[in-house]
């Protein structure tokens, strides 16, 4: 597909795959696993909370790291994008790399049913009562996406054509 | 002493099987490592910004009934870590990288050890929903975000600054 070839041999595309630069992959790869680390791990924390572990700590003051956890959605859809246009024509020819996104963009929804349905219900701290089971079943259904996410994320580099950064060989056969 | 260790490490099944011997305990091992990185960094990053004064509404004590969850994520990386290093013992030795992300892992712990021994933690401990941390505190979990944003950078390092993989 020449768009994608063309992506990948773009000024831009060229410098995050091939320059020696720890500035160009190697930074952009750290800031990708950084947000992952916020995104995710917040995520899994309110979650947890939701499941009813933890249960002495009100629920509601968790709300403020929603700001967190967009600012490292944000920081890892900017660095994916580079990695992506790095590596357009394995990538994006790739069937995990579409589970992988399927996976964040339900995730994303749960985050945001979680803040509307589970934060935005006045009642969600009184008498400390369990959480309803529809709270609980989007915090099954968040922990499952992002850990869907994070091995279809890693599988990628094993499962279809071979991309990643140069030199780094496909282990499996 | 490290080379003869390495040598043996290398000769084992278990560093045939990790290194490509059995090819999906590869993979696995390191999706496992991300799952505990995320649980790691977001429990310990949840206590952490509490204690610099986000979320202030949290009660800090209770806090730490989600410890053992950053516990598991700790072990889960250091046990698929110890595997990655079984697999290729020689690509991690000599590897910058690999020396500075476990300097930064023993610093974290250093770190921990402070917090608990200064009494810092009985002191934090009590504090309720509203109430500020002191200066002390805030400059653990300010180091505590530090260094293991740190361990994630010089883990991401590997093959780039060291010549692993």
């Amino acid at each position: 597909m020449p768009f994608l070839a063309s992506l990948e041999n773009s000024g831009f595309g060229t410098w995050v795959r091939e320059s020696s630069s720890l500035w160009a992959y190697p930074t952009i790869l750290f800031m990708h696993t950084v947000g992952l680390g916020f995104l995710v791990g917040l995520n899994v924390a309110i979650d947890l909370r939701i499941l009813g572990f933890a249960d002495k700590l009100p629920l509601a003051p968790f709300e403020k790291f929603y700001r967190i956890m967009w600012a490292a959605f944000w920081i890892n859809t900017l660095s994916g994008t580079a990695l992506l246009i790095a590596d357009a024509t394995t990538k994006l020819t790739n069937r995990v790399f579409y589970i992988k996104m399927g996976c964040i963009l339900f995730a994303v929804i749960s985050m945001v049913l979680i803040r509307r349905r589970v934060f935005g219900d006045a009642a969600v701290d009184r008498d400390r009562a369990p959480l309803a089971a529809p709270a609980r079943a989007l915090a099954v259904t968040s922990l499952v996406l992002w850990a869907g996410a994070i091995t279809a994320g890693r599988l990628m580099a094993y499962f279809g054509p071979v991309s990643g950064a140069p030199g780094l060989q496909n282990r499996l056969p | 002493m490290i080379q003869a260790f390495s040598t043996w490490l290398h000769s084992t099944r278990l560093s045939w099987a990790v290194a490509g011997g059995v090819p999906w305990i590869w993979p696995l091992c390191e999706t496992l490592h991300f799952m505990g990185l995320a649980l790691l960094v977001g429990i310990v990053g949840v206590f952490d910004l509490r204690i610099l004064g986000m979320a202030k509404g949290l009660p800090v004590g209770p806090i730490q009934r989600l410890m053992p969850w950053a516990i598991l994520g700790f072990a889960i990386n250091l046990v698929t870590g110890s595997l990655f290093f079984a697999g290729d013992p020689f690509q991690y030795i000599h590897n910058i990288a690999f020396a500075f992300k476990l300097l930064f892992i023993a610093l974290a712990g250093v770190n921990v050890i402070v917090f608990y021994v200064t009494g810092l933690y009985r002191h934090v401990d009590g504090i309720g929903p509203g109430h500020d941390a002191p200066l002390a505190a805030k400059i653990v979990a300010a180091a505590s975000l530090f260094l293991w944003v740190g361990v994630m950078y010089w883990g991401r390092m590997l093959p780039f600054i060291g010549n692993s993989f």
